[in-house]
């Protein structure tokens, strides 16, 4: 417990921890001091000069080292010569902070009218224009007129594209440092950095492409003017006029909060449109952070090709029909079956569909399937984290070991979060085929060669590194399945979980297994049930009716699209005519979860309410919907509502015991506070008002087991071995069509190279190559990448190509 | 007999006045100088929009009466000075209270309620003025938008304010 | 012999071996003055070599060389005169100064005269801020602080200048 420090802030006595600082004391006190250049998550620098106060502290008799006394008994207070800066001067004990002294508030104004010698008075066109934090202080505490000359006032060219996503306005820019500051110390990419000095400062990138971060997003949220706004919300509305919407980002299974601001707009008729997508804090997930594919890549929601009537094959075409039609086409088929339904569903439905399709599947005798290229999501609900876990807390004494994953292009927020970790003095473990970014903070760095992970992991828990996990006061373990597929996955997670069960460290809060998937909701699946098949092709030519839902098999694999070609009856639920939905005898037009409520369950098994950003589509429902509808038919009961449904989830599943949409939306003061009403604080993120989630309960007694390890590939002369890898900018399930601002970030379908496996095949960057694998021949890009390890050919996941674990390849 | 008398006075009288009656739409009297009728969109001389598409119209309007959305102006294709143009432009004429907040709203006095009055329609629709409605005509040595235009002239969406005060 | 490491590669062994190796970003400005010595700027393809020669970004270097004088993206003239026209040394006349000079040498600031011997460069502050006017005179491995200055003691001081360049040309 740190020492308490007892001050005065204009009238109101604060009592805040010691080396607190006066501008988060005053926040604390609800005294708002302005601020440009502070943010509570940086280390502050004092550099706009913008929080000045009037500091007094007590006069200490030198002789005695005793506070001198006045009169009347209180301490004599002394007041410095000169104004000090709120934002770097820490509390100290009987100090009284005057901020709304006349002396202040004439440096305020001062501050703001030197500012504003050179920032252009352009806010009628400024997308920060409306949540600007210069454009509210000046209104707060600004002169009401500027005695410089206006034609004084800095004039460069308006719009300089830092890279594709970001423009730069260097005129508006106050030079406070924040970008450059969050750039380096936060997201670890310096790639934005100041130029020249004085009034002749800039901000400036280098890379290539320009502004070649993946969380340069964030500096727009935060730059206290419109100097950095993004390519894609340019001009798209005013801050005022967009509705706030509470949701979560579903490119990944990290789970960060967020809102979807929406707006009417012609293009749609009319109709409500996201118009962009912010943070919502929330410090147990993403803090106030998000990265650029979950704050660019949600223009799939509302593509102009999603699904819009449900369709049914009659003589070989599909034909759009009513819902009555496909529902009665789909109950007819099951009640004239041999055998029941099989339901294959993908990471990214909802707790409440994967759910109301698994009652009617057990209703109709049927299997419920879990479509994923990694194992292991069983172990994760015994011995994953447990409720009270926060990365944010983790640190000296604590370790975490990242295995078989590139966190930084799978997770960027859980990269951010372990990188923060190892800051804090967490032992960070990396063990991985090839250098990462993480590898820059940890403590411990491994390389194996692709398919000897076991042998790997083995060596690591019986070397130097398995000490400092072992004797860790908290261990978070991580893994992910670079080079492993659903087997190889299980496999390591089992030799994890063995590690944290040996070592005591599960049923604690900050201790257990992660599993980096790349859907959101993959946790959730295997939490209510859902397991990957043993031989999926043997599963699906035996089934009698096949409901696919919110995943492309055929789309992935051709072998799998040939099987589900001659499947006897496929009804797919999606929200694009995907290759699966094109060999259907029904589909059905789905929700996406911005058109609906419901709530996921990210990779902490923190399970996250979503609500409706938009009024849903005509003629789309949700599984959940879906489900209920044919049981309808059917003549059994399962309920619509997504709430009913969520209760009676918890009610039947040990894990959410207790839970409720309510419970998901309570909240409680998170640390540090946010701008509310003042929005200079710390940028645009939002505050969280619709609720934090709750972390699921373990269940199940853990108990150590031998983990399976499959067989490696036979080698095959002259071959490589074909790695699947995850990348951030692929096209994944969620992202199916990628949205056009990320157009030139996206990957397509590509071959990683060593250099010198691809100088002994004579082959070059960029080069338009055939590739054998499979039994197929797959066109693909070189990329030639010193990481690679020699031998390995690494090939990007959902990319149209079916690697899906180790297998050699020719060229 | 006298009370008779000074009532034919009065007729008489009257006989010889113009008529007090307009024959609208004939006749149409003028409207005093600060009527406030249908809204129109002006022009710079160069045909350029004032508009900028800033919707601060839209945010004073107390009827909710104005739609505005906006796009990025290019040096091939402007509508505006500046970056930025409205893409969109309706105001709902039935919604609409003519109180004139758009007007002191606007920062380039594109917005101005002028004199007429006019406004009738048989269907809710006819009444979502259009941006082409709201238009002024191009103004004889200008041209019509959008414009092609030397790069680097038209920077400013604000015009620089010659005298603060005015 | 293009780049750094084939043309100086004694001068970078030397001056990377004055920092412990996780603090070789330090080595940045003497890599920066090593790059200039020739020609008197950082050419882009330097400032890639010194980045991947130090594990920093291409975007931190030309920051340093953005934030000191000592160093220049362009080329310039024999002699590089630097103004300074911040609040302090514009309130005693800095621009004015500024001016004058330019029009004396007959070129805008920025630019070079047609004999190739000076560069005026309006600079941010030198750190003088009581003797304003200042300029600083980069030129001949030199720079040199010239304080409280006129158009008198400037135009005396090119004067010099070229006459010591003139000097050299006919011995």
């Amino acid at each position: 417990m740190p020492k308490l420090v007892n001050l005065t802030i204009n009238h109101t006595r604060v009592t805040v921890p010691e080396g607190t600082l006066i501008v988060d004391a005053a926040k604390e006190a609800g005294i708002n001091i302005p601020v440009f250049c502070y943010h509570p998550k940086m280390e502050p620098v004092g550099m706009c000069r913008m929080c000045l106060v009037d500091v007094a502290r007590p006069v200490i008799d030198r002789a005695t080292g005793q506070p001198v006394l006045e009169a009347d008994g209180a301490p004599k207070l002394s007041f410095g010569p000169k104004l000090e800066t709120a934002c770097t001067t820490p509390v100290s004990e009987g100090m009284l902070v005057v901020e709304d002294s006349p002396k202040v508030t004439a440096a305020r104004k001062d501050i703001l009218e030197f500012l504003l010698t050179s920032h252009p008075l352009d806010c009628p066109i400024c997308d920060k224009g409306g949540e600007c934090p210069l454009q509210n202080l000046t209104l707060g505490y600004g002169p009401t007129e500027s005695r410089f000359d206006f034609a004084d006032k800095l004039h460069h060219a308006k719009r300089v594209p830092l890279g594709e996503l970001i423009f730069l306005d260097r005129e508006r820019c106050i030079q406070c440092g924040r970008c450059v500051r969050f750039q380096e110390k936060i997201a670890g990419d310096p790639v934005i950095g100041f130029y020249q000095r004085g009034r002749k400062l800039e901000i400036q990138t280098q890379t290539q492409p320009g502004f070649d971060s993946i969380f340069s997003g964030n500096t727009s949220d935060i730059c206290p003017v419109g100097a950095l706004t993004t390519a894609d919300f340019r001009f798209g509305a005013r801050p005022w006029e967009m509705e706030a919407h509470p949701s979560i980002c579903a490119q990944c299974a990290v789970g960060c909060n967020i809102v979807f601001n929406t707006k009417r707009e012609a293009r749609s008729e009319g109709g409500m449109a996201i118009k962009r997508v912010m943070p919502r804090q929330n410090e147990a997930v993403n803090e106030i952070w998000l990265c650029d594919k979950g704050r660019f890549g949600y223009h799939y929601l509302q593509s102009g090709e999603r699904l819009t009537r449900p369709m049914i094959r009659q003589n070989g075409e599909l034909v759009p029909v009513s819902w009555e039609t496909a529902t009665d086409t789909i109950v007819e088929r099951l009640k004239t079956g041999r055998s029941g339904l099989t339901v294959l569903a993908g990471g990214r439905l909802a707790n409440e569909d994967l759910f109301n399709l698994k009652r009617l599947a057990d209703a109709e005798h049927g299997k419920t399937l879990f479509y994923t290229h990694m194992g292991g999501g069983d172990l994760t609900g015994q011995v994953g984290l447990a409720p009270g876990s926060n990365l944010a807390t983790l640190g000296k004494g604590d370790a975490v070991l990242v295995v078989a994953s590139d966190l930084h292009e799978e997770a960027p927020i859980w990269w951010l979060r372990l990188k923060q970790a190892a800051a804090r003095g967490a032992s960070l473990v990396v063990l991985n085929p090839r250098a990462t970014r993480l590898d820059d903070f940890a403590a411990i760095s491994q390389r194996y060669h692709y398919g000897r992970v076991m042998d790997a992991l083995a060596a690591l828990f019986a070397g130097e590194a398995g000490q400092v996990l072992s004797q860790a006061a908290n261990l978070v373990i991580f893994f992910g399945s670079e080079g492993l597929g659903v087997d190889g996955s299980q496999a390591v997670a089992q030799a994890c979980a063995n590690l944290l069960i040996r070592t005591g460290h599960t049923g604690r809060p900050n201790n257990g297994l992660v599993g980096v998937w790349s859907e959101p909701n993959a946790q959730g699946a295997w939490e209510l049930g859902y397991r990957p098949a043993k031989n999926l092709t043997a599963e699906l030519a035996e089934a009698h009716v096949t409901l696919v839902a919110g995943a492309d098999p055929a789309g992935d694999d051709p072998a799998l699209a040939e099987t589900l070609q001659q499947s006897e009856f496929l009804v797919v639920a999606d929200l694009f005519m995907t290759e699966t939905a094109k060999r259907a005898n029904v589909v059905l037009p789905a929700l996406p979860y911005s058109e609906r409520e419901g709530s996921f369950t990210s990779g902490e098994r923190r399970v996250q309410r979503f609500t409706a950003a938009l009024p849903p589509r005509e003629k789309a429902h949700t599984e959940a919907m879906i489900a209920a509808r044919v049981a309808a038919r059917l003549g059994l009961k399962i309920e619509e509502s997504l709430p009913v449904v969520f209760e009676k989830l918890a009610a039947e599943t040990p894990a959410f015991t207790g839970l409720s949409f309510d419970r998901l939306a309570e909240t409680h003061p998170q640390k540090p506070l946010l701008s509310r009403e003042d929005l200079y604080y710390s940028g645009t993120a939002y505050e969280n008002t619709a609720g934090l989630g709750c972390t699921l309960a373990l269940t199940g007694s853990p108990a150590e087991a031998e983990p399976v390890t499959p067989e490696l590939p036979a080698p095959v002369e002259n071959a490589l071995l074909a790695v699947p890898i995850t990348r951030l900018y692929d096209r994944s399930s969620t992202l199916v069509h990628s949205s056009s601002i990320l157009g030139q970030r996206m990957i397509g379908a590509e071959v990683w190279l060593n250099p010198q496996d691809a100088a002994e095949r004579g082959l070059s960057a960029g080069a338009e190559i055939e590739i054998h694998l499979k039994s197929a021949n797959w066109p693909v890009k070189v990329v030639i990448n010193a990481d690679v390890p020699a031998g390995a050919a690494l090939l990007p996941r959902s990319v149209g190509i079916p690697a899906f674990e180790l297998a050699a390849l020719e060229i | 007999m006298l009370p008779l008398l000074r009532g034919l006075l009065t007729t008489l009288k009257s006989m010889a006045e113009k008529p007090t009656t307009v024959s609208y739409p004939e006749q149409k009297r003028p409207v005093s100088a600060r009527f406030r009728g249908r809204h129109v969109l002006n022009r710079y001389e160069n045909g350029l929009e004032k508009c900028i598409g800033c919707a601060l119209c839209a945010a004073a309007c107390p009827a909710d009466a104005i739609f505005v959305e906006a796009a990025e102006n290019t040096d091939e294709k402007r509508f505006s000075p500046g970056e930025r143009y409205a893409s969109t432009y309706e105001i709902n004429m039935l919604r609409c209270i003519f109180c004139g907040f758009c007007e002191d709203a606007c920062p380039t006095e594109a917005i101005v309620l002028e004199d007429n009055y006019e406004l009738s329609f048989t269907d809710r629709k006819q009444a979502i003025y259009t941006k082409e409605m709201l238009l002024n005509p191009v103004p004889a040595q200008g041209k019509p938008t959008p414009q092609q235009v030397e790069p680097g002239v038209f920077t400013r969406s604000v015009p620089e304010m010659k005298d603060p005060t005015d | 012999m293009n780049t750094l490491a084939e043309k100086y590669p004694q001068d970078i062994k030397r001056i990377l071996a004055k920092y412990p190796p996780e603090q070789k970003r330090s080595a940045i400005m003497p890599l920066l003055f090593l790059a200039q010595r020739e020609t008197g700027q950082v050419s882009p393809e330097a400032v890639q070599e010194i980045a991947s020669m130090l594990a920093v970004s291409t975007t931190e270097i030309t920051s340093v060389m953005g934030f000191y004088t000592l160093f220049h993206d362009h080329p310039g003239g024999r002699y590089r005169l630097q103004v300074c026209h911040d609040l302090s040394c514009a309130l005693n006349g800095a621009e004015t100064f500024l001016e004058q000079l330019c029009r004396h040498l007959g070129i805008e600031e920025g630019q070079t005269t047609s004999d190739g011997l000076f560069t005026i460069e309006a600079v941010p502050c030198l750190a003088a801020c009581d003797k304003g006017p200042v300029f600083q005179l980069q030129g001949d491995g030199e720079i040199v602080y010239y304080e409280k200055q006129t158009l008198e003691s400037a135009k005396a001081l090119l004067e010099t200048l070229r006459q010591r360049a003139a000097g050299e040309v006919t011995p």
